[in-house]
């Protein structure tokens, strides 16, 4: 019963002073941006971040929910249409719905994309309802200890499953921790990596770094290349049909808590989300065949298994401060920026926030369900805007976003650098979810570490005996042995063996 | 079929990077981890403040400039294997690339670095957008070019304008 309330209460509080025009502008801004190709939710989140720091953080919040919830869902607007997907989140979706798209059926592409990344979203939002207050009331019980290791299975889980080269992905990882160290730390105030520099000193600001890194980079990697030759399509009714919700609700249901699962796991994103949403739907198939080639089944499933994992994302930001995506990670920073404080405490200190947060996500779906059904034909003429006018624009936006935050002309430098280095890591196939979950957890890990050893003056046993210590510590080193070639099929064949 | 030429043991949509690439990377990474591990090792070690000493604010980076290094290890004695030292990894990008992507790159330098600050923000950003658009347009031959640079020109202006009016007047936020 406290729960409905604190629901009805979310809603109310969150529903107040123009939320809804908010909620308009801002899931609009977010469709866009997912629908172009080269600017993504993490971008998009970090670039909107910039404009809401003069307002409230209930408003501020609600502006970047939206946004995010938007940019997923709009990057399947390209993939349909262009085989281009809009963001990594819609890659998979490119499989069918672009193959739907050529027969004639866009339209019916783009209505199966809406109600599938609608009811995806709405499935993980009643997951973070049912889930986030009770395992934020379990987190309660962690403490320094437990808050190394989870920061350390978040590095480890995201550069084992991210990419396709885990070594990259901890690699990637690692630089991101280490990028988290410069500047004062917590304990002496001493600056590290400062080289006598004030600025340095202050560290290296999180907005700036992910600006750099994710819009920089991305201006440069879109630059590069020859440009997407943008095709116009025919397009038929997009009103979802309730027989494709109905003949395929298995898919959905299972898309959706995979997507919520995957989500809910550090640093994996809607992409990996999507990606598993579709080989699943696939195996489980009965009309395999026809995946690849325009399957309702199999766009259904990466549509409601990426936006599953928005939601899904959220749940380790409100309950441990880690984030479950790229664009995840950028929330939680615009968080700490607003003055909330995302976490275990949150459970004691805000619990009502958990409720307003769902409230948020149900306005975003809602909205992006109307923009699905109306905005068709505006959004093909977004589509049709060529690079060489957009880029630009985007990297005047990038430099306003490092800027604003502290008015100093030294993040221009961090984003100008952060960018060149995650250009360069990207060429070099090192995926970014970990660099970025490095940054973001650096300053967890490092304080709960010092903080442990100075609390068990400097024996090490506890991070190891602990209960809940033991198990994270177990799940970290099984994870990072999942990733050395050859263990994960020796366990497979044990397995087989003992069977 | 040469071991260079085998295909890579790793799945997903891109290429991965060549052995050399990885090669070179690995090198540079090892010289950060080492470095880190230096810098580490010279802080001050707070023992007398802290008792034990495991407050020093170079372990957590040290620790993360040995890993560093010891993965760079691997991603070079890997690179080594597919045949980093004898195979030179052939460019993925042709030379138009490599063009777009240094034109890019140096707009972006002299908008950032240079321009902004000494320049009023508004004006810096609508040259930047104009130079930028009507760079990457030239390329698109004679016909229509003079249309082009004066649509580039004020969508530099538009730019320019749009984002004093959003961020400065509408957002109160400061700009550069």
């Amino acid at each position: 019963m406290d729960a409905l309330n604190n629901l009805v209460g979310g809603f109310a509080h969150v529903l107040g002073g123009g939320a809804v025009f908010h909620a308009l502008w801002a899931t609009l801004i977010g469709i866009i941006i997912g629908a172009l190709p080269g600017l993504t939710a993490t971008m998009g989140v970090a670039l909107l971040t910039t404009l809401t720091f003069g307002m409230g953080p209930d408003k501020a919040m609600l502006v970047l929910v939206c946004v995010y919830v938007g940019a997923i869902y709009g990057g399947s607007r390209s993939a349909i249409l262009l085989n281009i997907p809009g963001t990594p989140a819609s890659a998979a979706s490119t499989l069918d719905g672009f193959p739907l798209a050529r027969q004639g059926l866009a339209g019916r592409a783009m209505g199966i994309s809406t109600s599938g990344s609608w009811l995806g979203t709405l499935f993980g939002t009643a997951m973070l309802a049912l889930f986030a207050p009770s395992f934020g009331e379990f987190a309660l019980q962690f403490g320094s200890y437990e808050m190394f290791w989870v920061a350390l299975f978040g590095i480890v889980i995201a550069g084992s499953l991210s990419g396709g080269d885990p070594l990259k992905g901890y690699i990637a990882g690692f630089i991101g921790l280490f990028v988290a160290t410069v500047g004062q730390e917590t304990n002496h105030a001493y600056a590290r990596f400062s080289f006598g520099d004030g600025d340095l000193a202050g560290g290296l600001g999180l907005l700036p770094v992910l600006v750099g890194v994710f819009g920089v980079a991305e201006v440069l990697s879109a630059m590069r290349g020859p440009a997407v030759k943008a095709v116009s399509s025919k397009i038929d009714s997009v009103i979802p049909r309730i027989r494709d919700v109905t003949a395929y609700w298995k898919t959905i249901l299972r898309s959706g808590a995979l997507g919520t699962f995957i989500g809910a796991m550090p640093g994996l994103g809607e992409d990996i989300a999507a990606w598993t949403s579709y080989a699943a739907a696939k195996r489980a198939s009965a009309e395999r065949e026809k995946f690849g080639k325009g399957s309702i089944e199999g766009l259904m499933a990466a549509e409601t298994g990426e936006s599953a994992c928005v939601p899904g994302a959220i749940i380790p930001v409100l309950t441990l401060a880690v984030p479950g995506s790229a664009p995840a990670a950028v929330l939680m920073a615009a968080m700490m920026i607003h003055g909330l404080n995302p976490g275990p405490m949150l459970a004691i200190t805000a619990p009502e926030f958990i409720y307003q947060i769902v409230a948020m996500l149900v306005i975003a779906d809602m909205v992006k369900m109307f923009y699905g059904l109306v905005l068709v034909r505006p959004l093909l003429w977004v589509l049709l805007i060529p690079r060489e006018r957009l880029m630009p624009v985007v990297f005047v936006l990038c430099t306003v976003g490092a800027f604003a935050i502290t008015s100093r002309l030294f993040d221009i430098w961090v984003m100008l650098g952060a960018g060149l280095v995650g250009f360069v890591l990207r060429e070099l196939r090192f995926p970014m979810a970990p660099l970025i979950l490095g940054i973001v957890l650096g300053e967890l890990l490092d304080k709960n570490l010092l903080r442990g050893l100075v609390l068990s003056g400097g024996d090490i046993t506890p991070f190891f005996t602990r209960p809940i210590s033991m198990g994270l510590c177990a799940l970290t080193l099984f994870a990072a042995a999942w990733s050395i070639p050859g263990a994960a099929n020796l366990f497979r064949w044990r397995r087989k063996v003992a069977g | 079929m040469s071991e260079a030429d085998a295909p890579s043991p790793f799945a997903g949509e891109k290429a991965p990077a060549s052995p050399r690439a990885d090669l070179v990377t690995a090198a540079v990474l090892f010289a950060l981890g080492v470095a880190i591990v230096i810098q580490a090792w010279q802080m001050p070690r707070f023992v007398e403040q802290s008792g034990t000493g495991l407050t020093a604010p170079g372990i957590v980076p040290g620790f993360y400039g040995v890993v560093i290094a010891l993965l760079s290890v691997v991603l070079g004695m890997r690179a080594a294997a597919r045949g980093g030292w004898a195979v030179r990894g052939n460019s993925r990008s042709a030379a138009s690339d490599r063009r777009q992507l240094a034109t890019a790159a140096l707009l972006g330098l002299l908008y950032a670095g240079v321009m902004v600050g000494r320049l009023p923000f508004w004006l810096a950003s609508a040259l930047f957008v104009f130079a930028f658009t009507a760079v990457f347009e030239w390329e698109q031959g004679p016909q229509g070019r003079v249309r082009r640079v004066v649509e580039a020109a004020l969508i530099g202006l538009g730019t320019g304008l749009a984002v004093m009016l959003v961020f400065e007047k509408l957002f109160l936020l400061r700009l550069p």
